[in-house]
């Protein structure tokens, strides 16, 4: 065989220090940015030698920009709870609605229950302008717009379709020999899904919610399209943070690593069904 | 409570599983489904259990029509080929599972799992889930499951499939007794012939989704329906022979090496036509060469057989006949030698369709020659 | 036990009857859905209507005639123009990185499953976010890649503020948040193969460009045309990282679908043409999501039987 050369492991490791700067640097930089004033951000030629400072985090808790000639009142906390709060009850809807529908998709094959899942997943794969302009007519006239119920109904169009295809995936490795089982000692149909169906999934039930909270989280174009201010996530509120607060750009990178901290922490925490969630089901890790 | 199943019928897409299968096992008794893998075996226990539905034909338990009652409401004990223990419960939940759907009081629980437990010799790994469990205590853990809820139909899936050979020998040994302790009818899938002899008071032999026969294991094993089952009950294989029988004035009889070997006269209305002869090995005897139906072989190798010694010989023709005599006893292991026939218990098979040729009782005579 | 005796009848309690079971069970999951299928059947209605929210009294349907003014609006071929090359140009490169990564990261090292993780991270970046973050450093004032820029020699780099290099700002931000995608798939990939061929052709001494070629890349081939059909799919409806970043603009140097259509609803509201826009990438993207599906299932069978 051929030996693996020096010249290649040089050429390897400049290869690989050259993908971990790129994919790495902006988020260090944005990183090292939030602890900055906007003086030391404005110097040039830039530095990584400043003095540290946490005033950026300390306004944007305390919601409260001071400014040279005035002070600003922004609302960055609340876009962060807002993304919380979309992001966590529309996983548990989707999870309550989607794990039964991923169970009946995987045991009890019935009429047309592929077709609907084809279906199910092919709103993964549409446009979402398509339906979310139309549905801010309906929204208005229904009286939904602009409400967390509205957004809640909305996101299940990208949360659904990855749980019910995720959990449909895990529902189906379970041998149905064991499910009968326990029918056959006595328990009925819910107790088995119960105590059976649902413990057994359990790890992909909740790596489809842990996968399915990022999606939500990093959503931006609904909430762009059918949330005010006071309703709006963090993706969508930094934009708007960026156009208000214009040149405070210390707070601006501290508010973007706010923002991306969870996704980060799950991630790192749910790597191991990453693969899995990305593509679906159709590939494992 | 006795157990029957009317012109039961189940496809699976386009692939029909079971054809008009029909059993009955009275109270208290063991049938033994005997058939090769894919015989549809699994299938029939799965609708016997309701976890199925058949397409056409109906399973009554102590003659009621069970039709569309759920498998909880059976009142049925099930121990599957792979076990299909609960992975996330312990040992002790498994076997309780059938105690707590009958919302027993937690003293009756602990006391039928520790009997089962002490019973089957599982006391000590109670406490462990499936995961940690050897094979051998995963299949006792299985079958204590599905004997604990006292089932009056017991449903075993070739439970010693999985298992070493060590541990089949003991529970072949166990299970007779175990299961007439239960006083369950029960249903017993297999695919060995042995374990269908020594479990069954009946066996009903399917093949591709049909029962081929049922009787005794004596009259399975003396009369084979068909050439198949003879085949498959018997270890070494039985000895097939194409031959025409003839008939003359000393009675019916076919020829083997040009030796004649005399067939029971049941046999008279089989004259003439193109038939398989069936002959057990331990039917073939090796004999002197003096002696008068002597057939000259050579024996052409020697397998020795737990208690058997098998010996496969070649006639002057080139037809292979397998020879079984207990171990121990005087015998060839290789070279030429004689060997003889003995009919008695000959069957015949028609050559076109494989089928049995039973014997006219009627024309049953005094028994054929025994050379 | 002891309650049934042999005469009492199997207790039938009431039960759903199983036929209706799975309609049960997946039904609030279909009405929600449901509720999102209207809204589309309204776009289709939309898309034949001259309809324009500030004049609704002159709403109309004019059927097909929003899809033939395309034929002759030169603003719809630059859509169709800029989404095509916005698809071609991200998945392109992040293909070829996503792929290179992929290789250099193959073996199962403890360092490489670190390095892998941390490439991650850009995946877990909402893109709208990752497009403030990029916004940041190209700021022609203080942005680090644009002092980088002028290191270089080139002198006031106007990134995603010019119409010339706006491109290949949202495509470079693109490709930050969406090669680790691709490259996490073909790594499961890569990794998921058999040893065998790979361990045959390096006793024989077969050179390592011709199996690359000749075993890996054909054995590969159903992930990496998932992951490029995933991404096309994606990528032809991009519209956080181009609205984050400059809403389309300069002029209409990035009006891709979905933002033309964002910005025909809700600046020009201009709903007929909006609808009709969305219709045609509707149509485009249905069309490769039917291949992808296909692929898709074949790949998730394939996973399922190794589980």
């Amino acid at each position: 065989m051929q030996s693996v050369s020096t010249l290649e492991r040089v050429l390897r490791g400049i290869a690989i220090t050259v993908i971990i700067l790129f994919f790495m640097f902006p988020i260090l930089w944005i990183f090292l940015m939030s602890f900055q004033t906007n003086e030391t951000i404005l110097r040039v030629p830039p530095s990584i030698f400043f003095e540290p400072t946490l005033v950026n985090y300390k306004a944007l808790i305390s919601g409260r920009l001071e400014g040279s000639t005035a002070t600003l009142e922004i609302a960055f906390m609340s876009n962060l709870y807002n993304s919380l709060f979309l992001s966590v009850t529309s996983v548990t809807v989707g999870l309550l609605l989607g794990v039964p529908a991923a169970y009946a998709f995987a045991r009890l094959k019935f009429r047309g229950s592929e077709d609907i899942a084809f279906t199910l997943l092919s709103f993964r794969f549409a446009p979402p302008l398509l339906v979310l302009l139309p549905l801010t007519i309906y929204f208005q006239q229904i009286g939904l717009a602009d409400t967390y119920v509205g957004l809640i109904w909305v996101y299940q169009l990208i949360v659904l379709p990855l749980i019910l295809w995720i959990v449909r995936g895990y529902f189906e490795d379970i041998p149905a020999d064991i499910e009968y089982a326990y029918r056959i000692a006595g328990h009925g149909f819910w107790a088995t899904f119960r105590r059976i169906a649902l413990p057994l999934a359990g790890p992909g039930i909740a790596a489809a919610g842990l996968l399915a909270f990022i999606f939500a989280w990093n959503n931006f174009i609904f909430a762009l399209v059918l949330a005010s201010a006071d309703k709006q996530p963090v993706t969508v509120g930094a934009l708007a943070f960026i156009t208000a607060s214009g040149i405070n750009y210390g707070q601006i990178a501290a508010g973007i690593i706010l923002s991306i901290a969870p996704t980060f922490a799950l991630a790192l925490y749910a790597q191991r069904y990453l693969v899995e969630g990305l593509s679906l089901g159709a590939v494992k890790g | 409570m006795s157990l029957e199943l009317h012109d039961i019928s189940k496809s699976f897409k386009d692939d029909k599983v079971l054809d008009g299968v029909s059993l009955s096992v009275p109270e208290g008794k063991t049938l033994v489904l005997f058939g090769p893998s894919g015989a549809g075996k699994t299938v029939l226990l799965r609708l016997i259990a309701g976890v199925i539905e058949p397409d056409a034909g109906h399973v009554e338990i102590a003659g009621r029509n069970v039709d569309g009652v759920e498998p909880e409401d059976r009142n049925i004990g099930m121990a599957f080929q792979n076990f299909a223990l609960f992975p996330h419960m312990d040992a002790h939940a498994n076997i309780a599972s059938p105690l707590t759907a009958q919302k027993q009081g937690k003293s009756a629980i602990e006391a039928g799992v520790q009997s089962l437990a002490r019973l089957l010799k599982i006391e000590h790994v109670l406490g462990h889930k499936p995961k940690e469990l050897s094979n051998g205590q995963k299949q006792r853990t299985a079958l204590a499951r599905a004997l604990a809820g006292k089932p009056k139909v017991l449903l075993l899936d070739d439970p010693l499939r999985n298992v070493d050979a060590k541990l089949r020998f003991e529970m072949r040994l166990e299970l007779p007794r175990l299961l007439s302790d239960q006083n369950a009818t029960v249903v017993y899938v297999t695919q060995d012939y042995k374990e269908a002899m020594a479990f069954g008071d009946e066996i009903a032999v399917i093949n591709g989704g049909v029962i081929q026969q049922i009787g005794t294991p004596e009259q399975i094993y003396l009369s084979p329906a068909n050439v198949e089952i003879a085949r498959l009950f018997g270890d070494p294989v039985i000895n097939f022979l194409d031959v025409t029988p003839q008939e003359d004035r000393d009675g019916v009889f076919a020829m083997i090496s040009d030796k004649r070997v005399n067939l029971d006269a049941g046999h008279k209305h089989a004259v003439g036509q193109d038939c398989v002869l069936g002959i057990r090995p331990e039917s073939v005897l090796f004999v002197a060469e003096d002696h008068i139906r002597a057939v000259p072989v050579t024996v052409e190798a020697e397998t020795p057989l737990n208690e058997k010694t098998v010996n496969l010989c070649l006639t002057a023709r080139g037809r292979e006949i397998m020879a079984s005599r207990p171990s121990g006893t005087p015998g060839p292991a290789t070279g030429p030698a004689f060997v003889t026939i003995d009919a008695s218990h000959a069957v015949l098979f028609d050559k076109q369709s494989g089928a049995l040729i039973p014997q006219d009782e009627s024309a049953a005579l005094p028994k054929g020659e025994v050379a | 036990m002891t309650t049934a005796t042999a005469g009492d009848p199997p207790k039938r309690t009431f039960k759903i009857s199983k036929r209706y079971l799975p309609y049960l069970l997946s039904l609030p999951a279909l009405l929600t859905c449901i509720g999102i299928l209207i809204p589309f059947f309204t776009a289709v209605a939309y898309s034949l209507q001259r309809y324009r929210l500030s004049q609704p009294w002159a709403r109309e349907y004019n059927w097909g005639a929003n899809y033939l003014n395309f034929l002759s609006d030169p603003s719809f071929w630059n859509t169709l123009k800029v989404s095509l090359t916005y698809a071609f140009l991200t998945v392109g490169i992040e293909l070829l990185l996503g792929l290179g990564i992929a290789l250099l990261l193959q073996k199962r090292t403890r360092f490489n499953n670190f390095v892998s993780i941390m490439l991650l991270m850009p995946l877990m970046t909402a893109p709208a976010l990752a497009s403030l973050m990029w916004k940041l450093m190209t700021n022609p004032g203080f942005g680090i890649l644009s002092y980088f820029a002028e290191l270089l020699g080139i002198e006031d780099m106007r990134w995603a503020s010019d119409p010339s290099t706006a491109m290949l700002t949202v495509v470079i931000v693109d490709v930050w948040v969406y090669t680790p995608f691709i490259m996490i798939l073909l790594l499961a990939g890569l990794r998921s193969l058999p040893r065998q061929p790979f361990e045959a052709a390096e006793l024989d001494g077969v050179p390592r460009l011709f199996v690359f070629w000749r075993i890996t890349l054909p054995m590969l081939t159903p992930f990496l045309l998932t992951a490029t059909l995933f991404r096309v799919i994606e990528s032809i409806q991009q519209f956080d990282i181009i609205y984050a970043m400059t809403q389309g603009g300069p002029g209409d140097t990035l009006t891709v679908f979905q933002v033309e259509a964002y910005l025909n609803f809700f600046q020009s509201t201009n709903v007929g043409r909006s609808a009709a826009l969305l219709m045609i990438l509707w149509a485009i993207t249905y069309f490769l999501s039917s291949v992808f599906i296909k692929n898709w299932l074949r790949l998730r069978e394939r996973a399922r039987g190794e589980a």
